[in-house]
């Protein structure tokens, strides 16, 4: 299934989705913390390990690129406004035989050609193209401006950034019409290095949203200003251990994910704990990462 | 050569075993007739949908609304008890007191209720935004409300049955309802408003953020009340935030700063955003909403 966002994931699975993860981090809560647990362990209640990591993400900051189709609908609609719309009140905006109001009459008659085309289209057609941009909307060329006795405009940037010509995935400026995550190279509960969203423990007395902000510090720098979305969790990871891996731990690990946002500023990795980092799309996470790991995350990272 | 081979065509295809009757050329297009205010009448009643992507809708879809869902969730692990009755009701079994209405004391308490359960359908989401604006010296000679609509008109690009869509209902006159001596009679136009949604509410939206508020002199943010007023009142439980905007700021809309001249007198307005949030602290939900688009709150 295609969907479009988290909610809309929710919306089609909304069991699957709400009722039961948050079941089970009622129950999670309602459970002492594991420093306090470890003194008064026995065998019916297990001990458990909680960490807090984070899903650190930078949203789109370009708008989507349309759809062949979606540029065709929207070329339609704007020649029928354009042809229905109420005239122009010329005097009202302009004093009449002003340098403006000849600029506006210029533009407005390449406006309409370029809409519903005619003789002079046809004539532009062999020379070349028009400039357009991504949504269809005519780029006045820089000799149409110096006629006018004004300054050029410089054009927009382009919408592929050059890190996206390198594949340089720790750059924040790539793939811009995607929402992209935070991933870091580090140890996991295992000691193993594998790629997995920054997290850390939680101390005596600490709360979820406060553990993973410190933790986020810890292993990425404070190079960075974020902005922990809520207070709730979102997602939990439970790995199943062997007995031998839950003693050393000192009981069951929950891992329990918390959405943020980057505002500003860069990740500057420690060299211990984490070695290496990347700001990824959902696609590009799903190879990374553990199988187990990635089912419990798969469904709050966003398909575009 | 092609109406060469336009013409021989149809001898072509007789050869198949069929015959095709020779077509008429296209009739040629008659320019549209236009009505007394110069606009064409198309032959069909045209319907003109979205002419481009809202960007900050796509902002709304892509990133707002999955925040405002972890924002705005409150955990229910079992579902809510019925309201308890407050006095006895008619029995409804009762041929006698069957249809008889059975009215809630102290009123339904619309305000009192809890919000519906947290749940992907019920993410607090923007409806319409509503301007709306007094003109006093409307009262003296209605001939003052033709700058307020001009110019709102001009904000907001509304148009009575705008893009043949008959629910657009442009800028309305707002007329009194009340007799008040010396000030509003019945029937009298005192101010206009206008309602926007969709594609165009959302430009708006943008207009003010980025526009308008940042360049309005001595503006903190929209103030809120202090943390400890009451989450039920009706303001605070219906999902609407509102502000006014002073007369100074008319002039920093684009629409108007082109020709600020062309109006006779600046006015204020009064902006509202209405959402689809209810019930206790809705007003707090709303105002989560709309700082996702970057308006700025502080407290008083």
């Amino acid at each position: 299934m295609w969907s479009r966002n988290v909610a809309s994931v929710c919306r089609h699975r909304t069991r699957a989705c709400l009722r039961a993860p948050s079941r089970s981090l009622a129950s999670v809560a309602e459970t002492p913390s594991p420093l306090a647990s470890s003194s008064t362990s026995d065998a019916s209640t297990p001990n458990v390990v909680l960490n807090a990591a984070v899903i650190l993400n930078r949203s789109p900051i370009l708008t989507r690129t349309p759809t062949l189709f979606e540029r065709a609908y929207y070329a339609y609609q704007s020649r029928i406004r354009r042809a229905l719309f109420n005239p122009f009140p010329t005097d009202f905006y302009f004093k009449t035989g002003s340098l403006l109001e000849k600029k506006f009459a210029k533009e407005e008659k390449l406006r309409e050609r370029e809409a519903f085309g005619g003789p002079w289209m046809l004539k532009r057609r062999k020379a070349g193209p028009a400039a357009m941009d991504e949504d269809g909307i005519l780029i006045a060329s820089t000799d149409q401006l110096e006629n006018m006795g004004e300054e050029p405009v410089d054009p927009p940037a382009p919408r592929i950034h050059e890190a996206d010509k390198t594949g340089d995935v720790k750059s924040l400026d790539r793939a811009g019409e995607r929402n992209l995550y935070l991933l870091v190279r580090g140890k996991d509960h295992t000691g193993k290095q594998v790629w997995r969203f920054p997290q850390g423990g939680l101390q005596e007395g600490e709360f979820l949203h406060q553990a993973a902000l410190r933790d986020l510090q810890a292993e990425c720098g404070v190079n960075m200003d974020t902005w922990i979305v809520g207070k709730k969790p979102i997602a939990v990871y439970q790995p199943s251990l062997p007995e031998s891996t839950k003693k050393a731990l000192g009981g069951e690990l929950y891992t329990f994910f918390l959405k943020a946002h980057i505002l500003a500023g860069q990740v500057r990795p420690d060299g211990k704990n984490v070695t290496d980092f990347a700001w990824l799309t959902k696609q590009e996470i799903e190879p990374r990462v553990e199988k187990d790991y990635w089912a419990s995350v798969k469904d709050i990272l966003s398909d575009f | 050569m092609s109406a060469q081979a336009a013409t021989r065509a149809p001898r072509l295809a007789t050869t198949a075993g069929r015959t095709v009757r020779r077509t008429k050329p296209a009739p040629t297009l008659k320019p549209l007739k236009r009505d007394e205010k110069g606009v064409p009448i198309p032959h069909v009643n045209l319907i003109v949908r979205d002419t481009h992507r809202s960007r900050l809708a796509d902002h709304y879809f892509q990133t707002l609304q999955d925040d405002l869902m972890y924002m705005t969730y409150v955990h229910e692990p079992s579902p809510r008890k019925p309201p308890r009755p407050v006095r006895l009701a008619y029995d409804p079994n009762d041929p006698y007191t069957k249809h008889r209405y059975n009215p809630p004391l102290g009123g339904n308490r619309w305000s009192k209720q809890l919000p519906p359960p947290s749940a992907p359908d019920n993410i607090v989401q923007l409806e319409r935004i509503q301007i709306h604006s007094m003109i006093k010296a409307a009262a003296g000679s209605r001939v003052n409300l033709l700058g307020p609509i001009m110019a709102l008109r001009a904000i907001t690009g509304a148009n009575e049955q705008a893009g043949g869509q008959h629910t657009a209902e442009g800028v309305q006159l707002v007329k009194g309802r009340k007799n008040i001596q010396g000030w509003v009679r019945p029937g009298l136009p005192v101010g206009v408003k206008v309602d926007l949604k969709g594609p165009q509410m959302y430009d708006f939206l943008s207009i003010l953020v980025e526009f308008v508020l940042p360049r309005l002199r001595e503006f903190q943010g929209v103030a809120m009340e202090g943390p400890s007023s009451r989450l039920d009142k009706m303001s605070a439980a219906s999902g609407v935030v509102s502000f006014g905007l002073p007369p100074q700021a008319l002039g920093l809309f684009p629409q108007i700063e082109v020709n600020f001249d062309a109006y006779p007198q600046p006015f204020g307005m009064h902006i509202h955003f209405v959402t689809n949030a209810k019930g206790i602290g809705a007003q707090n939900r709303a105002r989560a909403l709309l700082s996702g688009f970057q308006i700025p709150f502080t407290r008083s």
